[in-house]
């Protein structure tokens, strides 16, 4: 049995901000496995995107960067140069951003963008990386090609950037692609198109695929796992079908029951919410962060620093609360008063 | 009765004009029906670029329609006063981060459309701002503090008391919750289907998201490319769609349930330019069941009992 693809082992981040230091990613765990598809769930300042862009080596210069391992086959990123990061980037790991407007370079022709990362690469000539940009479009589902390398950015629709955006991801055949809210910016009827094509390339190619998104609908068609983060750490991880289908950490719990879905919820009905906000990430916590939100809250959970525990079917959560499920009454979520 | 009443209404701008150039025209709306009854939530939906936010601005009176009409309370948008107007109809905006005035209080941001309009005296707004956050949710302190030192949730609620204070007949809400995280989205919905509960408010929702809407809407509308291609009861729309469009848009719900597939989605990727509409069926390129005539003759409005579609070949019946 051969390695994870990427092992990520106790990796922190913190910013200095005036007046002291936030930690954004307190001490995050996980590995991916070729073939695998792991999302990470969570709203905005949970960190997930801070620890995506930790692995790409592209943190923002306020950023400190801690970890015992951040390896991709072994190879250790930490504290890699420059330019052996240009070496890997693109070459190794590719990423797919939200907003595919804002990636590609809007004053470069989409052909000659694609042959600059692969040339940065490959000592390969300017037909043969043409060859391979037409390819590849071709590969994401994008009709006409051959004219869709001679058009600027933005005369390409907000579905059809997205799909030049993974064809660039693929130019180099990378062994993990990190996709951080990858259809958020489209419509509805393009996402699910998105989402089928990135599911059907990672299968093809076997390539590791780490999915960003808050968005627990689109992880539920895509991922074999899921990690979820709160307040910087990994809260619960495991299979998707067991975390969607009885979700063990109360702010899972919480979040699956605060969404609509036509056909369940009936209209109007109070659907759950989580009270409060997330609390700013200064010091080190010394108690469970999620404790000032949970309805199920006990004194345990203020004793101390909350670790990962794993529970029956293999999954770890960070919770105090027993982990058959037990001792919990999902009304909570509607019944608190209502929060602000 | 109807509070409001939109007939025929068109929008188009010209773009790209220069000099020399004669530019191009932008069909963003191409003849909306539409009529609202009092106390009625509607949804609208469609992607972006189908004209939702247009009209919007054409009901809160922000622009006027280039032909056909717009109707509150049984007179034309454009025959109201700026202030008249305010008391008829509010919006709320989708970001509240941007929707918010910065160097404002929050009792001065919520007070503002009633101070505008000179009603009652500076004790009395007092206690109507007090009524309008404690109905909202937002506890008494926060009238002291500045929009920054409050959370996306909480500036939405700022927002939607603002928009309360002076008791409009529509309150027309554009993506309401589409910029905030999932938990709080849920407390906003609660929220408004509360307030029309308790206040009988009349809302345009307008949303990409299908399950918000589900969620508070009596009656959805579904507009695409400047059109309503369907429109009629929340459950017969979701139960059973007639327009392939709206079959598409439901299928592409994603649900966050185990087991849950990708939806197979069956229609084609580009949404047109609403620069040049395609003939006939607008949908007709996109379209998986288009067939003869769907690419020349424009479909008109089918009636079935509530509700009404724009299709040579509808969907059968559940």
């Amino acid at each position: 049995m051969t390695g994870p693809l990427l092992e990520v082992r106790g990796l922190k981040v913190e910013i200095a901000v005036p007046g002291g230091m936030t930690r954004p990613v307190r001490g995050v765990d996980f590995s991916v496995a070729a073939g695998e598809t792991l999302a990470i769930v969570g709203e905005s300042g949970c960190g997930k995107s801070l620890t995506s862009l930790a692995i790409m080596g592209l943190l923002p210069r306020a950023a400190r960067l801690a970890a015992e391992t951040i390896a991709l086959k072994g190879l250790s990123l930490i504290g890699l140069s420059e330019s052996g990061w240009r070496r890997l980037r693109g070459e190794r790991i590719a990423m797919i951003f939200q907003d595919p407007m804002t990636a590609l370079d809007p004053c470069y022709r989409i052909g000659d963008q694609m042959a600059e990362v692969l040339r940065q690469h490959r000592p390969v000539s300017a037909e043969a990386a043409r060859q391979r940009a037409l390819e590849l479009l071709t590969r994401v589902g994008i009709s006409s090609p051959e004219q869709r390398l001679t058009q600027f950015p933005h005369q390409l629709s907000g579905g059809l950037r997205q799909r030049v955006m993974i064809a660039m991801a693929l130019l180099c055949e990378p062994e993990l692609i990190i996709a951080d809210e990858p259809t958020t910016a489209l419509d509805v009827t393009i996402q699910a198109q998105i989402l089928h094509l990135l599911a059907e390339i990672q299968r093809d190619t076997g390539i590791g695929l780490i999915l960003i998104s808050h968005d627990l609908g689109v992880v539920a068609g895509v991922a074999h796992r899921i990690a979820v983060m709160y307040g910087g750490e990994i809260v619960e991880i495991g299979e998707r079908d067991a975390i969607l289908g009885r979700p063990l950490h109360p702010y899972t719990e919480g979040l699956m029951h605060s969404i609509p879905v036509p056909g369940e919820t009936r209209r109007g009905e109070t659907l759950g919410f989580i009270p409060g906000t997330v609390p700013r990430q200064t010091g080190e916590l010394t108690r469970c962060g999620f404790l000032e939100r949970c309805p199920y809250a006990t004194g345990r959970s203020a004793a101390g620093p909350v670790p990962l525990r794993e529970a029956a079917d293999g999954r770890l959560v960070r919770c105090v609360l027993p982990l058959d499920g037990s001792g919990r009454d999902p009304a909570a979520w509607t019944r608190q008063a209502e929060g602000v | 009765m109807n509070v409001l009443e939109v007939r025929g209404a068109t929008k188009t701008y010209d773009v790209g004009k220069t000099l020399v150039g004669a530019g191009r025209t932008l069909h963003a709306l191409r003849g909306i029906d539409l009529a609202v009854r009092k106390g009625e939530t509607l949804g609208l939906v469609g992607e972006s670029g189908c004209g939702k936010s247009t009209l919007a601005r054409l009901i809160l009176g922000i622009e006027g329609p280039t032909s056909g009409n717009v109707t509150l309370a049984g007179k034309p948008v454009g025959g109201y006063g700026r202030l008249e107007r305010a008391k008829l109809v509010q919006p709320v905006f989708q970001d509240p981060y941007s929707s918010l005035n910065p160097r404002m209080r929050i009792a001065r941001i919520v007070a503002a459309p009633i101070e505008v309009r000179g009603i009652g005296t500076a004790s009395s707004r007092r206690e109507r701002v007090r009524a309008v956050m404690n109905a909202v949710g937002l506890p008494e302190h926060f009238t002291e503090v500045y929009p920054s030192q409050l959370s996306g949730g909480q500036r939405q609620r700022v927002a939607i008391a603002r928009a309360l204070v002076g008791e409009p007949e529509i309150l027309v809400c554009d993506e309401p919750t589409s910029a905030l995280d999932v938990s709080v989205q849920s407390q906003i919905l609660n929220l408004l289907a509360r307030l029309k509960r308790e206040l009988g408010l009349t809302l345009i929702l307008i949303s990409h998201n299908l399950a918000v809407v589900h969620h508070l809407a009596d009656r959805v509308a579904v507009m695409y490319l400047g059109r309503i291609v369907e429109h009629g009861p929340t459950e017969a729309i979701f139960g059973a769609p007639r327009h392939p469009y709206t079959a598409a848009l439901l299928a592409s719900v994603l649900s966050p349930r185990p087991g849950a597939r990708l939806p197979e989605m069956r229609v084609g990727a580009e949404f047109p330019s609403p620069l040049a509409p395609p003939p006939g069926c607008a949908f007709h390129p996109r379209c998986p069941c288009a067939g003869e005539g769907c690419a020349t003759i424009d479909p008109d409005e089918t009636r079935d009992g509530p509700r009404g579609y724009r299709c040579h070949y509808p969907l059968a019946h559940a």
